[in-house]
């Protein structure tokens, strides 16, 4: 992935968070696109629309939710209609152990980090696999 | 669990109204930020206990484990530790379908607003 072609697509229904995120990416790497969504559908069409490289995705949401997300990414992935697969970080405020450890076992997932989100911990990540 | 046993406000008390430090970290010290983010959590805050409201009359569990859920991550986002913590009570609540519960803490809830709107730590940002 490279730094001064990035694409992230915050999918998250609450605004405020969704201008929290924006910001510190935009301050991280101030050439990147960054594309929002606030719910899974909206997440989806623009997934088609902007081809994101990297996607924060939230849960829980109105209308349609993470999990509605991956099931159809998980859907087009298996039955090789999608190709096209960004990173997905879930960020997320669920705090059920089980429930977390189902998530970062999804095909989708690259990684799972809690809410509050802790920007160092994005930025380790993201650090990773950008050149 | 009966109304005797029901958590009080007493009990989230401990827990800090406003982390004003927290608050700014999360925004990397930006305070113009932090005041259009605080903004959008006030109003935010307004329109969901409308909702809450309306939903408990319903009994709309699905959309009344979502409003808690979504008052916890924003709270805890912001340092707004004990909006934070009962707001996730009530998600358990809304998990359980436990209505007289659900609606205690949404009591509870609604004066800790109450606390949150007027605490300096907060009015200071704004």
């Amino acid at each position: 992935m490279k730094k001064n072609k990035l694409r992230f697509l915050i999918v998250e229904d609450d605004e405020m968070i969704r201008i929290i995120h924006k910001d510190f990416l935009e301050e991280l790497f101030p050439k990147c696109e960054i594309f929002e969504a606030e719910n899974a559908a909206q997440g989806i069409c623009q997934y088609f629309e902007c081809s994101p490289n990297v996607i924060l995705l939230d849960m829980m949401m109105p209308l349609m939710g993470g999990e509605t997300f991956l099931d159809i990414l998980e859907e087009g992935y298996s039955k090789k209609v999608l190709k096209y697969k960004p990173k997905i970080i879930v960020v997320t405020a669920i705090k059920d152990v089980k429930e977390l450890m189902n998530i970062g076992k999804r095909f989708a997932v690259e990684a799972v980090i809690s809410k509050p989100l802790v920007q160092s911990q994005l930025k380790a990540l993201l650090e990773d696999w950008i050149e | 669990m009966d109304d005797m046993n029901f958590p009080k406000i007493e009990d989230f008390i401990s827990a800090q109204i406003m982390d004003k430090e927290k608050a700014l970290k999360r925004v990397q010290q930006k305070k113009e930020l932090l005041n259009r983010v605080l903004t959008i959590f006030k109003k935010n805050l307004s329109e969901k206990k409308e909702t809450i409201k309306t939903d408990l009359a319903k009994k709309n569990w699905a959309n009344l484990k979502l409003m808690a859920h979504g008052i916890k991550g924003s709270a805890w986002t912001i340092g707004a530790q004990q909006l934070g913590d009962v707001a996730c009570a009530m998600e358990k609540a809304a998990d359980n379908k436990n209505y007289p519960l659900y609606n205690h803490l949404f009591q509870i809830l609604q004066d800790c607003i109450e606390r949150f709107l007027e605490s300096e730590e907060l009015n200071s940002l704004l």
